[in-house]
């Protein structure tokens, strides 16, 4: 079952076109990276998502109800983190999160319990009677995760979760993400950094104002950067570049100081057939790797090819 | 449908957060009751150094029942009547500042965005923030005119005196337009809000309500009786009529999409 599902969803303000015919399936249970530039309409769409805004055209159902028509239940069912973390600073940690609380329809029993659960988990327990305008910029970000998760809901929007975190807090609240995902809490993920994207998400979207691609990680890297291998050797690299161009199953070969990148058809039957004809070439190999670009890396040649002109060729040879 | 519970957990943060705000709390609680102390304080200083020439002006040859009264007691009446007048600015002043500050301080630290994204509706929050500001605003202008009336009994020097002073009229019109002079300007600052950024000039717009009030209070000067009770009603009718139309577009305006993209 999808937790979202939009079908050209749109959204202009004035001629400005924000968010162009998104068409996204997210799976239950899934934690999705939305990744895109500042400025790309990412808080657009999720505030079509999350029915604070309207769509200019299209459709998007977010846990089976429509954003358009039954905005209240999707309030209901999904949290949400918002750019800045929106905390009433005259009200302490406890008041702010039994306030929204009982918002989201918590008992008065019920949102104690909660509350006093989330304070624990982001260690603010000690700090609960302190009024939020003296917490650092982490606390409030953890508190405001706190806040977006306090009605269990289905499906957590989280933006830039962990920006302005320490490490360790960062670190929290990660392993908070992954104990959703696996609670079956569906994550839609909006974030730049790369690293973080790359440690917890199943699904990337790359999004300026349209969806530039979405897929897996290992896909995304594998369509746009085939199946590399390092070829580390002990000796110069270069001139053993027209030996291995020569091989059919290679696609790609770039030599930097002793270091062969070599893209391949199928690993598991190219590697040998390389090692061999390196080794007759009289080379002397020290180790040989798989090579896994960075998400940074597809990312940016995601973004680059966007921009390319449609009669050019996408993908490097 | 209205969830009523919603509602009340609203209303309780706001006042919440006026209790912590001390300076909010002063500037809302102190003029009200500075303005019931002072009156009361004038009207016993007139009773006793009273003025010679107020058996001259308009009022006090027109109204046949202020006829026969001494001087001090004439002075007591005509300022009392006066002052009376006052208390309706406090339910334009009070649910104004503290509506203001409401408002404009949730846009400040961009907590509309996940207020407005529990599910609340759009409508159970304007009520909630109107009420916030439109009880504590009414009930203080009727304790502060119950002092006014205690302290004038208190402080008349002839037995006449409060009941020429508080007739039904005034009290009916405090009853009925208190509320709905507090409901009005209100509405006011919810659509000023919009484009304020700051909680005082959101206050600004409260300044027109009080040109009514100075008309009557010009009027009753110049002879006009302005608390018989179908005046009362009528000018509660007319409050009334405008506060529909006034709330309507505050509505128009308080729309969970024009504030997150169009409130700056």
């Amino acid at each position: 079952m999808n937790a979202i599902e939009c079908h050209r969803l749109s959204r202009r303000f004035g001629t400005l076109v924000a968010v162009s015919d998104l068409d996204l399936e997210i799976p239950a249970g899934t934690i999705f990276g939305f990744l895109g530039p500042n400025g790309a309409g990412k808080t657009t769409t999720v505030r079509m998502l999350a029915a604070l805004i309207r769509p200019s055209s299209g459709s998007a159902r977010v846990a089976g109800y429509d954003v358009q028509t039954q905005a209240t239940a999707v309030h209901s069912v999904i949290g949400i983190l918002t750019e800045m973390p929106g905390l009433y600073d005259t009200l302490s940690a406890l008041e702010n999160l039994t306030f929204f609380g009982r918002l989201y329809g918590l008992s008065a029993t019920q949102a104690v319990d909660r509350v006093s659960h989330y304070l624990r988990l982001f260690e603010l327990w000690e700090r609960r009677n302190d009024p939020v305008g003296s917490f650092s910029k982490g606390m409030r970000q953890k508190l405001a995760i706190a806040r977006a998760l306090l009605h269990d809901p289905a499906i957590v929007f989280l933006d830039e979760p962990t920006a302005g975190l320490d490490p360790a807090a960062a670190h929290a609240v990660r392993q908070v993400i992954k104990t959703l995902r696996a609670d079956g809490r569906t994550i839609f993920l909006t974030t730049h950094n790369l690293a973080e994207a790359d440690e917890l998400c199943d699904l990337i979207g790359v999004f300026r104002n349209r969806l530039i691609s979405l897929d897996t990680p290992a896909n995304l890297r594998a369509r746009l950067f085939g199946q590399s291998v390092r070829v580390v050797l002990a000796s110069w690299a270069a001139p053993l570049v027209p030996l291995v161009q020569q091989l059919p199953f290679v696609t790609d070969v770039v030599a930097e100081e002793r270091v062969l990148s070599v893209r391949l058809t199928d690993p598991e039957r190219n590697n040998p057939v390389l090692v061999r004809t390196l080794v007759a070439a009289g080379a002397d190999l020290c180790y040989l790797e798989p090579f896994t670009p960075s998400l940074e890396a597809v990312y940016l040649e995601l973004l680059q090819e966007a921009e390319q002109p449609a009669e050019l060729p996408l993908h490097k040879s | 449908m209205v969830r009523w519970e919603r509602i009340t957990v609203l209303i309780g943060k706001e006042w919440l957060e006026l209790r912590r705000s001390r300076g909010l709390l002063l500037i809302t609680l102190l003029p009200p009751f500075l303005l019931s102390i002072f009156t009361v304080v004038l009207i016993f200083a007139m009773g006793i150094i009273p003025d010679p020439d107020i058996a001259s002006i308009p009022v006090a040859t027109i109204d046949p029942a202020l006829a026969g009264l001494d001087l001090g007691a004439l002075t007591q009446v005509i300022f009392g009547r006066q002052f009376a007048l006052l208390f309706l600015l406090l339910p334009t002043i009070i649910p104004n500042v503290i509506a203001s500050y409401s408002i404009v301080g949730e846009k400040n630290r961009r907590t509309l965005e996940p207020l407005l994204a529990t599910p609340i509706s759009v409508g159970e929050l304007l009520l909630g923030k109107m009420l916030a500001a439109i009880i504590p605003g009414t009930v203080l202008t009727w304790v502060c005119a119950l002092l006014f009336t205690g302290g004038l009994v208190f402080v008349a020097i002839d037995s006449v005196v409060p009941t020429l002073v508080i007739r039904p009229g005034w009290i009916l019109l405090l009853l009925l337009s208190s509320p709905l002079l507090a409901l009005i300007s209100v509405s006011l600052t919810v659509m000023v809000s919009s484009r304020a950024n700051d909680p005082r000039s959101a206050q600004q717009i409260a300044r027109v309500l009080i040109i009514p009030v100075m008309v009557l209070f010009f009027g009753q000067m110049l002879g006009l009786s302005v608390f018989q009770p179908l005046l009362a009603l009528l000018l509660s009718a007319g409050l009334l009529l405008g506060a529909v139309v006034l709330v309507w577009l505050a509505a128009r305006v308080f729309q969970r999409e024009t504030i997150l993209t169009h409130w700056r």
